[in-house]
């Protein structure tokens, strides 16, 4: 029992973290970036470029995973999303359709084979039969403390208003002087940062391979749908539903249906509370 | 202007239509064309790839084939999907008009373009996978599915190969009684489980405690493993075939104390150290051959020399067992083409084909043979036929052919060795440290 | 209807297409015939797409369901029964019709981004299902190979496609062009409007979904026994989804025409790019300029089309 509570606690830490940016951009500009889990991937394989091929230090080839998934989701917003403005169904697409090209771009540089990457940290945490890896409770403290970190800088930071009020309000809050493009490319920075480091930590735990950026964009757009537009608690709270039915699935009933669970849980939120469980509540 | 814009879209759809009526890549007639089919990026694929174009590159030096012809080498990507499959099998035979095929795809690739090949009736040979269901057909349909050959032994016959280690090594040497058996959610999974369930538990007198069958995406093997030592077996066994790193990866990570070994198709090939990053060490698996630390014979060895020249450093550095096959099957149907006049009629060259046998010899004993089971010929071990699956031997000493299967470990400091069956062994089966023995 | 002056250079334009069409194999090559055949197929996909989500703005990304369905049906009742095709088509046809009331479920009450969610759900979960509930029937991950074919040959294979195609395009597009389509289309952008001025957008909808899940059935069954195999992978996938979605919409949503162009054009572009990059460069090269043609003109090529065509006639007019 025990044992399946701090597993579960580990996985939805992690899916939280997967989840919250893709919860942020969807809250202020109304779209589902389906090159979310481009970020996670190109976070992943920018780190393992750095630290398994160049043998950077680990902290710098974080950063620079940082960097790459801020400036790549820059890059979306600026090139796409800006031109497509007003057209959700538009930027869903050309959003999908790049998440497929950089599939093919990752399998260009480094073929179908997929790599696994090096723990953070080493050694595991034994204690009652219950094994943590460290690199796994690091990741998952770590996701705590960005997480922790995101709800003080919207609710207590200018910017962090400003966000929150474009995303309850966009007319409002312009009328109010808040430029809603300038918050909108701040959310999508953010957004690719928080992907970037969901991907490390989601590729020490599984395995770098070009098809990845689909599991975790899954678990976001669950989290999403089933949590209701944009609330960052929400996410929280349906990060974990999923993270523990998960875990229940896996150790308790059948191993094999853990997606189906997944899928069956979204069309009957959709269709029985299209607004979500938390309906539209504020960032 | 509305009127205009139906008629400028069947202009350009004509124009489209125009342009591609001269799509079509002329064949010279003194020229044999091969095709491949396979992945491009993948290391599987690419070893088939490779393989052929050693072998050709050798033909075309000795003056080519069927009275000087040279062999031309097209190309066509599946990217490991059943529709990119079925269309490269189509432009092999349409456009480029190709002779012989051969095949690196995995199972659902092969069984989607499968049809395709009956209607063409191109003479194909398949070099990586093992389904067993696809050799059932040319058992039983021999008159529509006979130009198909298979030069990996089926998964039939590699399973029950594996018994044997079972019995030798896991039960008698090793003293394990029980085991949990963890099998991704794949139909090759469901094949392996099924084998190692009904025969290899009562023959080698170890008991199935339970099977833990899980998505192939699955995140987190935690809860898995706890459930799995939970019920307290003497080891692991684990069948994967798609994504066998991250359950090997995550098994070191969590060092799980208990023996892991099974079907793991991820720990195959020479780059699986790099690919795991070091954290793959511990782990052994049931492979086709030549595997990750087989003993070498001389034909295979200048093979491999004659890779690691052409293609250095590009991955795989080394062959995968496909490479080697694809190398001496596609000279094999060569030399067939050669004593049936050709690669029509259908019906002399699949005889021919048939007949190809090669066996090489390490140190004066049977080491590996490229040859076919015939088209009613009995195995005796497993009692059924195998018609145009590679000529294995599932008996010891295997001097009839190549036993099905090897297994092989890799050890924690990043080496590899084939542990079983004894006359292949270069190294000892082990656990890893961590776990007590 | 009839009496629209325009109506006689429509067809006009149609009968071009299907001489065309007709004429076709005198000049290409069986290769070429062979590529017409999977774009016939696409055109069907994405024109089934096009009725329901381009007209009513119900956006489906869950359209290989539909397509699975049929194609599944159709394959296990050959397969297993052996079904005679005349009998296993039309079954396949009713069971994705069944199917398509289960998609319209949902779009009772939810639009938009939500409904094309749950579509995908419904695709996955798909997905999911035929690999885990009875393999020994679906031929789970494997599938089944060794399907019954309608016909062989290149030669005949390419008149029956395009023979289904160029007919459902002629009906879908006169059923566009008809108060009923104008209806749909007045759905996707006010459907409470369409609501008050009488009309039950209920009824309006489940027509077009159930337009929508006969041609996915009709193209999905003929596809299936095309293809004479069938595998969870190569149906409920991602990379299907898009190749029908990018079809649709980078020829132009709601035309009927556009959808038939996007897919020639992206299905020609990758077979095109075959000879020269045959790896997966082709791909990246393919996707890339699929995305900057749809960035550039999301009403997509029919658009653009129409755009140069207006350019230069008001030249020579002029």
């Amino acid at each position: 029992m025990s044992q399946i509570i701090i597993q579960g606690l580990l996985l939805s830490g992690l899916y939280a973290l997967i989840a919250v940016g893709f919860t942020m951009i969807f809250s202020v500009g109304r779209v589902l970036n389906l090159a979310y889990g481009v970020y996670i991937m190109l976070g992943g394989y920018v780190y393992f470029q750095c630290v398994q091929v160049w043998h950077l230090p680990k902290p710098l080839g974080f950063l620079i995973a940082v960097g790459a998934g801020v400036a790549f989701a820059v890059a979306t917003y600026q090139l796409l999303v800006r031109r497509l403005e007003g057209n959700p169904v538009a930027v869903e697409i050309s959003t999908l359709i790049l998440a497929v090209v950089m599939q093919a771009l990752i399998v260009m540089i480094y073929g179908a084979a997929s790599r696994t990457m090096w723990p953070l940290v080493n050694g595991v945490l034994r204690t009652d039969g219950i094994t943590v890896p460290y690199n796994i409770l690091i990741a998952t403290i770590a996701s705590w403390f960005i997480l922790g970190g995101l709800m003080w800088f919207v609710h207590k930071t200018h910017l962090g208003r400003a966000i929150m009020a474009v995303s309850m309000d966009r007319k409002g809050a312009m009328v109010s002087g808040i430029d809603p493009r300038r918050i909108s490319l701040i959310t999508w920075m953010i957004s690719g940062g928080l992907g970037a480091i969901a991907g490390v930590f989601f590729a020490t735990y599984t395995q770098l391979d070009p098809s990845m950026w689909v599991g975790p964009l899954i678990i976001a757009v669950a989290v999403v749908v089933i949590g209701g537009i944009g609330s960052i608690v929400g996410s929280l709270i349906v990060a974990h539903l999923i993270g523990f039915m998960e875990t229940i699935t896996t150790s308790l009933l059948a191993a094999e249906l853990r997606g189906v669970f997944t899928m069956l849980l979204i069309i009957i939120v959709l269709i029985v509370a299209p607004k979500g469980l938390f309906g539209r509540e504020e960032l | 202007m509305k009127i205009t814009k139906l008629i400028a879209s069947a202009f350009a759809v004509s124009a489209v239509m125009l342009a591609s009526a001269f799509m079509h890549t002329a064949k010279a007639a003194d020229e044999i064309v091969v095709g491949f089919i396979g992945s491009f990026a993948s290391d599987t694929g690419k070893s088939t790839l490779r393989g052929a174009e050693i072998a050709i590159e050798e033909l075309n030096a000795k003056g080519g084939v069927l009275g000087g012809k040279k062999i031309k080498l097209v190309t066509a990507d599946t990217r490991e999907d059943v529709t990119e499959g079925i269309k490269a099998y189509e432009y092999l035979a349409e456009t480029a008009k190709a002779d012989f095929i051969i095949s690196g795809s995995i199972d659902d690739v092969s069984l989607g373009w499968l049809p395709r090949m009956v209607e063409y009736k191109i003479p194909t040979l398949d070099t990586w996978t093992s389904y067993i269901g696809i050799i059932d057909k040319v058992v039983k349909e021999y008159d529509k599915y006979k130009m198909y050959f298979m030069n990996v032994a089926s998964d039939e016959a590699l399973a029950t190969l594996y018994i044997d280690f079972g019995k030798d090594v896991l039960s008698k040497q090793m003293g394990w009684k029980s085991v949990v058996i963890l099998q991704e959610d794949t139909a090759f999974g469901g094949a392996i489980n099924g084998l190692v369930k009904d025969v290899l538990a009562p023959e080698a007198g170890i008991e199935v405690l339970d099977t833990i069958v899980y998505d192939v995406n699955t995140v987190d093997f935690a809860p898995i493993f706890s459930k799995a030592e939970s019920l307290k077996p003497d080891f692991i066994y684990t069948i994967s075939s798609v994504k066998g790193q991250v359950v090997a990866s995550q098994y070191v990570k969590l060092q799980v104390p208990l023996a892991m070994t099974g079907v793991n198709v991820g720990t195959m090939g020479h780059e699986y150290w790099d690919d795991t990053g070091g954290a793959g060490g511990g782990v052994s698996s049931l492979s086709p051959l030549p595997s990750v630390g087989f003993a070498l014979d001389d034909t295979s060895k200048a093979f491999v020399e004659t890779y690691k020249a052409k293609y250095g450093s590009s991955r795989p550095v080394f062959p995968h067992f496909n490479g080697f096959n694809a190398y001496h099957g596609l000279k094999q149907a060569m030399a067939a083409a050669e004593k049936a006049g050709g690669f029509k009629p259908l019906d002399a060259w699949v005889k021919a084909m048939e007949n190809e046998d090669v066996i090489i010899k390490k140190d004066g004993k049977m080491w590996l043979r490229y040859g076919f089971w015939k088209p009613g010929e009995i195995e005796p071990r497993t009692k059924r036929e195998y018609t145009h699956n590679i000529k294995f031997d599932i008996t010891p000493p295997f001097d009839d052919g190549a036993p099905s299967m090897v297994v092989i470990q890799w050890y924690e400091d990043g080496s590899s060795a084939v542990v079983y069956p004894p006359k292949y062994a270069t190294g000892k089966f082990t656990v890893p440290s961590w776990v007590k023995k | 209807m009839w009496s629209d002056p325009n109506m006689r250079k429509y067809m006009i334009g149609w009968a071009l297409f299907g001489v065309a069409l007709l004429l076709l194999p005198q000049f290409a090559t069986t290769g070429t015939l062979r590529i017409f055949i999977f774009a016939n197929f696409i055109a069907i996909f994405a024109m089934s797409w096009d009725i329901l989500s381009g007209r009513t703005g119900y956006i489906s990304f869950g359209h290989p369901f539909l397509i699975g369905i049929a194609a599944y049906t159709s394959a296990m009742l050959t397969y297993h029964l052996e079904t005679p095709l005349y009998l296993s088509i039309p079954l396949g046809i009713i069971a994705t019709m069944v199917g398509g009331t289960l998609f319209f479920l949902p779009a009772l009450r939810i639009r938009g981004t939500y409904f094309a969610l749950v579509t995908l759900a419904f695709m996955e979960l798909m997905y999911q299902l035929t690999q885990v509930l009875r393999p020994d029937i679906t031929g789970g991950t494997r599938g089944l190979s060794g399907l019954p074919t309608l016909l062989t040959g290149a030669l005949p294979n390419y008149y029956l496609s395009s023979a289904v195609m160029f007919v459902i395009a002629i009906c879908l597009w006169l059923l566009v062009r008809s108060r009923l389509g104008t209806a749909l289309s007045a759905i996707s952008m006010d459907e409470d409007a369409v609501k008050s001025s009488g009309l039950d957008t209920t009824k309006l909808k489940l027509f077009a979904f159930m337009v929508s899940a006969f041609v996915a059935g009709v193209g999905g069954t003929l596809y299936v026994h095309y293809l004479g195999s069938i595998a969870p992978r190569a149906i409920f996938d991602i990379n299907f989804l898009f190749t029908i979605l990018i079809a649709a919409l980078l020829g132009g949503a709601s035309t009927i025409i556009g959808p038939i162009m996007g897919a020639f054009f992206l299905t020609f572009l990758l077979e095109y790019l075959r000879p020269i990059i045959p790896g997966t460069e082709r791909y990246f090269i393919y996707g890339s300029i699929a995305l900057i043609v749809y960035v550039l003109e999301p009403k997509g090529l029919h658009h653009i089309i129409q755009r140069i065509y207006g350019a230069l006639t008001k030249r020579s007019e002029a």
